[in-house]
């Protein structure tokens, strides 16, 4: 914990009753928000699958997830937040600790993080810093210490801003990906970590321990991969749905989460062998990419689309908070301590496609990872999505429009913000984008 | 074959009743604060005009922002799949569309069989769009319709910046303090208006011809402004602040002929 007598760089000191009033005011519209997110998509599917009901209940940030974190730490247990998708849950785990990402989703304490930093700023960082203030976000507040890797510049000066509260361990990231000495800086990063988690929690990552963590995630990229092999084809999983479940793997516990999303599988299955899809093969099949989209109030989009006149399907993403959560496998080869840690260091660095990076040919596992998706999932367009502010991701746009013009396949770019006024601009440029997309084979 | 097409835009509700391919009447109205009850004014004026009753069409077709407040209407189309339809229907060469309404400034690229192949829509924010040409006229205290000819006058420019309608108007008031003359203030508007829209037709590449449709495009000054922006010469059709309600007929027209099959 922050020794509370040195002064606070950034956050100002709110008085306790304005922030019991604004952070109850913030809940009680979020768990309204959460509700009628999840009533939507059970309205999208009459039949739903029954393993969904699962990832409803774990859908709600003050809910039961919550509840069990809050126990494990009386037990004992460390809780340690992270921001970014290169925080090594699995040294996390193997030191017995609880990984959770704590990237806020919601749109109304953007306005309060507006009070220390200028609107420019991305909405995602705004908000984050909203939520600490007024003490809203049950795993941010419950985290012991904080992971911040410093990939585009509101994460490296959020992660200042959250120290005036909270134990933050900073990450140097490297932005040039494919170089050895580019790896070797990230690895000692990755060992450098290993010391501070097993200090902080008192608990020594042995080779026993994170193998068996490694494992956790493996099977868990075993199931998610499970479910992307079946959005492949005619749609048996409307794409909401299986966002959500994507999504919860960051605030669930692994094992649990594992065992559900198999059963879900083995619900979809059945509906591949019965032909029983969710929506007509013929709707559009869309791809999201760009800004991440955090639970629960970046619901707009998915659900836009969804349930737009005429109607699409999201079929693939490529967000980290996506499919790039779970998509790629640690690769060990042998099961030393040396080679997991050299494994998870690849892992992290060299399997993304975060706009943060560049290389000799720019950010061109970014463009194929798109141009595979579009290739295997079918993907008839691509949104574009963007949050005022958010640089990288913007800039990026021409390239990834000019390598998916190539090959004919439609992209749209839709900014937007972290409010809600704007679905209505936002449903005409979504149906008229599901309407073209249509047109190509209708009208 | 008879069909109706209606464009509820933000500020006026258009009507265009289509016979076999020709159209036979045109209405419109303010959208006003029930832009339902504008719609079936400027349809049964429209009808009027074409000396036909509701029950001779066979379909109605909606459009616009308000297209879920419209009425009678047995199908919708996006406002750029309505610009796209009409504008090759009108300039069968046109490849690129521009809308410039009230506000909403809009871009898009479509085949010659009148399909959308692309489009963009200005930043949420009328900066691009009608509405600031009215907010400006009211910082320059002279009448909406005589800023274009009034920027014609003008003898050179002096940049502003319009990311903004509410900055642009604190930038005009600027001008004014450094007592610029109107018309040069009134060219300054239309010139980072055109900035805006440019910059959008570059997004998608300037493919010609370059169709201007929408309201705004009956203002001489954006007009001028525009052209020298682009360095060529944008086709306005007759009637362009009908387009969308034309587009929107023509959609009713391929759709009723579908059912009929």
């Amino acid at each position: 914990m922050k020794n509370k007598s040195v002064e606070n760089k950034y956050l100002p000191e709110v008085p306790r009753k304005e922030i019991d009033e604004l952070k109850n005011t913030v809940k009680t519209a979020s768990q309204k928000i959460i509700a009628d997110n999840i009533a939507r998509m059970k309205k999208a599917d009459s039949h739903r699958p029954e393993a969904m009901k699962y990832f409803d209940d774990i859908a709600d940030l003050f809910g039961q997830r919550q509840e069990e974190i809050q126990a494990e730490k009386e037990k004992g247990k460390k809780v340690i937040g992270y921001l970014c998708l290169f925080a090594p849950t699995e040294l996390i785990m193997a030191a017995d600790a609880i990984p959770v990402r704590v990237n806020s989703g919601w749109y109304d304490t953007s306005k309060l993080g507006d009070r220390i930093v200028p609107v420019e700023v991305c909405p995602v960082i705004r908000s984050t810093i909203g939520a600490k203030m007024i003490e809203l976000s049950p795993f941010l507040e419950k985290s012991d210490a904080l992971i911040s890797v410093l990939t585009c510049d509101g994460m490296t000066k959020l992660s200042e801003i959250l120290g005036d509260a909270k134990t933050i361990w900073g990450m140097n990231i490297p932005r040039i990906k494919d170089s050895t000495q580019s790896l070797r800086f990230w690895s000692d990063e990755i060992k450098h970590m290993k010391d501070q988690i097993e200090k902080f929690t008192g608990n020594k990552i042995t080779r026993k321990s994170l193998k068996e963590a490694i494992e956790v995630s493996h099977r868990a990229t075993k199931a998610f991969r499970r479910l992307q092999e079946l959005r492949k084809g005619p749609p048996v999983i409307m794409g909401r749905d299986a966002m959500l479940v994507n999504q919860a793997y960051v605030w669930d516990d692994k094992v649990r989460w594992t065992e559900k999303t198999e059963a879900l599988c083995d619900e979809l299955d059945k509906r591949v062998a019965n032909k029983d899809w969710v929506c007509p093969p013929d709707t559009p099949r869309v791809m999201v990419t760009g800004t991440p989209m955090f639970w629960p109030d970046n619901w707009k989009l998915p659900t836009l689309v969804e349930e737009a006149s005429p109607k699409g399907i999201i079929v693939a993403d490529e967000q980290c908070s996506g499919e790039r959560i779970l998509n790629d496998p640690i690769g060990v080869d042998e099961w030393s301590m040396d080679d997991m840690l050299k494994a998870i260091s690849e892992r992290y660095l060299m399997a993304s496609t975060c706009p943060c990076f560049t290389s000799e040919d720019g950010n061109e596992d970014r463009i194929n990872w798109l141009l595979n998706k579009v290739k295997e999932w079918n993907i008839q367009g691509v949104i574009y999505y963007v949050v005022r502010g958010c640089m990288l991701y913007a800039m990026e746009y021409t390239r990834v429009k000019k390598a998916l013009d190539k090959i004919n396949v439609p992209v749209y770019y839709l900014d937007t913000e972290y409010t809600r006024e704007d679905v209505g601009q936002m449903k005409t440029r979504v149906e008229a984008f599901l309407e073209m997309l249509t047109a190509r084979v209708d009208f | 074959m008879i069909t109706c097409g209606m464009d509820l835009g933000t500020q006026r509700v258009k009507a265009v009743i289509l016979k076999d391919g020709k159209v036979v009447g045109r209405a419109q109205g303010f959208s006003g604060f029930d832009p339902t009850k504008a719609a079936e004014k400027a349809v049964s004026d429209a009808l009027k005009e074409a000396n036909l009753t509701m029950s001779d069409v066979k379909h109605f077709s909606a459009t616009g922002s308000a297209v879920d407040m419209a009425p009678y209407a047995n199908s919708t189309v996006s406002m750029m799949g309505a610009d796209a339809k009409a504008g090759v229907f009108l300039v069968p060469a046109a490849r690129t569309i521009i809308d410039v309404g009230a506000e909403e400034a809009r871009a898009l690229k479509c085949d010659e069989k009148g399909i959308m192949v692309d489009f963009v829509v200005n930043e949420r924010c009328a900066a691009g769009a009608g509405a600031f040409i009215e907010a400006m006229s009211r910082a320059l205290e002279v009448k909406l319709e005589e800023m274009g000819p009034l920027s014609l006058k003008a003898e050179r420019a002096s940049p502003i910046n319009a990311s903004c309608v509410i900055f642009g108007e604190s930038d005009v008031v600027s001008l004014i303090h450094r007592q610029e003359s109107k018309p040069e203030i009134a060219r300054a508007v239309f010139d980072a208006m055109a900035d805006r829209v440019s910059s959008m037709i570059h997004r998608l590449g300037v493919n010609p011809e370059v169709v201007l449709v929408g309201g705004v495009s009956k203002d001489v000054g954006f007009v001028a402004s525009l052209n020298r922006k682009l360095g060529l010469s944008v086709v306005i059709p007759e009637y362009p602040d009908y387009v969308g309600a034309l587009g929107a007929a023509l959609t009713a027209a391929s759709r009723a002929a579908k059912e009929a099959q």
